[in-house]
């Protein structure tokens, strides 16, 4: 990707390639990573003056990842169990949360994914240099996946190591808590093919991010109409298990910025 | 320029970022040092009570570059717990994953992260002294670093079914077996990747020659080493965990569900990073480290052919075990013709397209362990699983935790050697992150944090800020 980038972009800096140590005005720069502590939140900021078009490239910058985990346990347990000796003359201060970067800069474009296909990223380059649109996954993962959606008629869910799947048919349709009915596509559905239910890395796609979508009882609807399991169940299955939508819970944050801007 | 000290900040071309202080006396003379990790993201706090069924999964997300290493780890510690013995044709395609992973991850550090302080000279100006330079003056040597690359993601992408974040492995096995159409696949690639891997032998050779004289002086610090080994071999999958002492003896050897009644772990409040060492020597007698030279050092040779030519030349021409801290990147250069070597051997095994790739698993509570040879060196997972499938506790002991001590060591060590009556010549300061550098530190995994910042300061005695560098 390095190699296809560099023949449109010179790369002028990236601590992982390159040694300089002062951030320059550039065309266009690439957050990767979300806001844990302060010294996050400087550099984003510091980035976002010093570019003309920013891009949030992967879950953590865009939604805040699979870190935002870390959000419902307070930072003030978070220390006192683990770093209760740490000395913060020496360390940056934490933020209350970990946020993705739109919590506190404007962001040009967004590229969610776990990590975004380089496809996708290179397409996204290749077009903003091009002066044109990047085309938009609007979509859900479904939409790219093979597998043939049916109403099974199943008496409970299954977890993915229970059993072998089927290779033609809908996870969900065979009992597993697949989210790829309520994720944005662009990804070629690459976990699903293999057999691996969608865990949710690409965010939300446009028609889930209105805040009064509940995207708990879409889920619940849709395992419902594809496996004939009633909703009560498939409720207390959920609920019993708080990281099923450990991507998407804390993508509230994105959602309320605008949906014309997220590849 | 009396008592102060410096900051490097951001340290570059290191995975992760990070940061350096160095103390000076009145005089302009260093009195400590220390490499920072400055971030925490806790995933030993938001992990407790995911059930097991994704937990491998998310758990590989600490890391970008090693992903595949811990979700090999992670499955391997579950499979403990249950009990499960996975098939034969399972094992090989795991191992296979890992060759796939140290190629990818040796080949950009070999030549994306540590080639430019090798390729150019001491004082050149730091915004050419990198990769995208080199591409310039050799477009060929480019298209090698990238082609080698693209090998390592290929073998991932194939068998795992992801470039980045692997999804195939699981307790039981693989979801899928390895088709003959993907084989064929690889093994043409691997044919040129093995080709390929000569020539960066012979070059790395080379440049290791041209500048040896004036790279040992950065570091030589002696402590224990610890890998795993079978049949006194290099093994990245399996094996025992083998810890010699500084002369080269054995001192202890085990399997991976005795790893935690060897290994012990300690915070220090400068930073998030933990520090690992051999338990029954204690803080700071204990200290070990791992990477590729440990492989070396803890074995004596290699399964493969040309791997085992240049180990026991290695050997010879450095000693046994090898103190020098930038042996890491000629070791390196070592575990990447294995890497490529293994691949092709495992590829031509007639019973690597068996579809046997997965056993049915029974969930148990319980205790265990997984540990495999991560780029960086041993890694090790431990969950405590309770009756319901849910993790109640975890603690993972990571390469650049058990590394931490030596680089901050080393690091000392270095700036002692370079900087001088408060003088700090040009290029010189590089010098300092390459002994970094040389251990491949990922500091994500260390602190398991995004995103981390590692930057070196220059401080007096007073902790006034002089420069950050």
């Amino acid at each position: 990707m390095i190699d296809v980038l560099s023949e449109d972009f010179e790369i002028v800096y990236s601590p992982t390639f390159i040694d300089l140590k002062e951030i320059p005005n550039v065309d266009l720069a690439i957050v990767e990573g979300g806001v844990r502590t302060k010294e996050d939140e400087r550099l984003v900021r510091e980035v976002r003056a010093k570019c003309r078009i920013l891009v949030a490239l992967g879950l953590c910058a865009t939604h805040g990842g699979i870190t935002s985990l870390g959000n419902i346990l307070s930072l003030k347990s978070l220390l006192e169990t683990e770093y209760s000796l740490t000395d913060k003359t020496k360390l940056p201060e934490l933020e209350d949360l970990m946020y993705p970067i739109c919590s506190f800069v404007d962001v040009d474009y967004y590229i969610p994914g776990c990590p975004p296909m380089p496809l996708l990223i290179v397409h996204t380059f290749k077009s903003i240099v091009s002066g044109k649109q990047p085309m938009r996954f609007q979509s859900v993962v479904c939409t790219e996946c093979h597998r043939k959606i049916i109403a099974a008629k199943l008496d409970r869910l299954y977890g993915v190591y229970e059993k072998e799947a089927d290779h033609e048919l809908c996870l969900v349709s065979q009992g597993f808590v697949c989210l790829g009915s309520l994720t944005r596509d662009g990804c070629g559905a690459p976990c699903p093919r293999a057999g691996f239910t969608c865990f949710g890395c690409r965010g939300p796609p446009d028609s889930m991010m209105y805040r009064s979508r509940d995207m708990y009882a879409f889920l619940v609807k849709v395992i419902a109409s594809r496996t004939s399991i009633n909703e009560e169940t498939i409720k207390a299955e959920l609920y019993r298990n708080p990281f099923v939508f450990h991507t998407f819970i804390f993508s509230s944050f994105e959602r309320a910025k605008a949906r014309e801007k997220v590849i | 320029m009396s008592g102060k000290e410096i900051t490097i900040s951001p340290t570059t071309r290191i995975e992760g970022n990070g940061k350096v202080t160095i103390r000076l006396d009145e005089s302009g003379n260093v009195t400590d040092a220390h490499f920072y990790a400055t971030e925490v993201r806790g995933f030993e706090f938001f992990m407790r009570g995911m059930e097991a069924d994704r937990l491998p999964f998310i758990i590989s997300r600490i890391c970008g570059v090693c992903s595949t290493a811990h979700i090999t780890a992670s499955v391997e510690a579950i499979e403990s717990i249950y009990q499960t013995e996975i098939t034969e044709t399972a094992k090989r395609l795991r191992e296979l994953l890992l060759m796939g992973q140290i190629i990818n991850n040796h080949s950009l550090v070999t030549y994306f992260l540590t080639l430019p302080d090798f390729w150019f000279p001491l004082d050149e100006d730091p915004s050419k002294r990198n990769i995208f330079q080199i591409m310039r003056e050799r477009p060929d040597i480019g298209k090698k670093a990238i082609s080698l690359r693209r090998f390592g993601a290929k073998i991932l992408e194939v068998i795992g079914k992801r470039e980045v974040h692997v999804l195939s492995v699981i307790p039981g096995g693989l979801i899928n077996p390895l088709k003959e159409s993907e084989r064929a696949v690889l093994l043409k690639e691997a044919e040129d990747s093995l080709e390929t891997v000569k020539e960066a032998l012979i070059m790395g050779k080379e440049l290791f020659d041209k500048n040896w004289a004036d790279f040992k002086k950065m570091g030589n610090y002696r402590t224990h080493y610890m890998a795993l080994t079978k049949d006194n071999a290099i093994d990245f999958y399996s094996g025992k965990i083998r810890i010699i002492n500084p002369e080269g003896t054995t001192l202890s050897e085990f399997t991976a569900q005795d790893y935690m009644k060897h290994v012990e772990e300690k915070i220090s409040s400068w930073t998030f990073a933990k520090f690992a060492y051999i338990k029954a020597l204690g803080w700071p007698e204990g200290i070990v480290q791992v990477g590729p030279t440990a492989r070396i050092n803890v074995n004596s040779r290699s399964t493969t052919e040309l791997a085992d030519k240049e180990l026991q030349e290695f050997k010879k021409r450095f000693g046994s075990p090898a103190h020098y801290t930038i042996l890491f990147d000629y070791a390196r250069l070592i575990d990447l013709v294995y890497a490529v070597e293994k691949t092709i051997e495992i590829l031509n095994r007639d019973d690597l397209t068996r579809t046997d790739t997965r056993v049915r698993v029974k969930a148990k509570a319980g205790r265990g362990i997984g540990v495999v040879e991560a780029p960086r060196g041993t890694l090790a997972h431990e969950y405590v699983l309770n009756e319901e499938g849910r993790l109640e506790q975890l603690k993972l002991i990571i390469p650049t935790q058990i590394n931490n001590q030596a680089i901050n060591l080393n690091v000392k060590d270095a700036a002692t050697e370079f900087i001088h009556n408060g003088e700090i010549k040009p290029g010189l300061l590089n010098r300092i992150e390459m002994v970094i550098r040389a251990y491949d530190p990922c500091i994500k995994c260390a602190t398991r944090t995004s995103g981390e910042k590692l930057s070196v300061e220059i401080r007096n005695r007073r902790d006034e800020l002089l420069t950050v560098l």
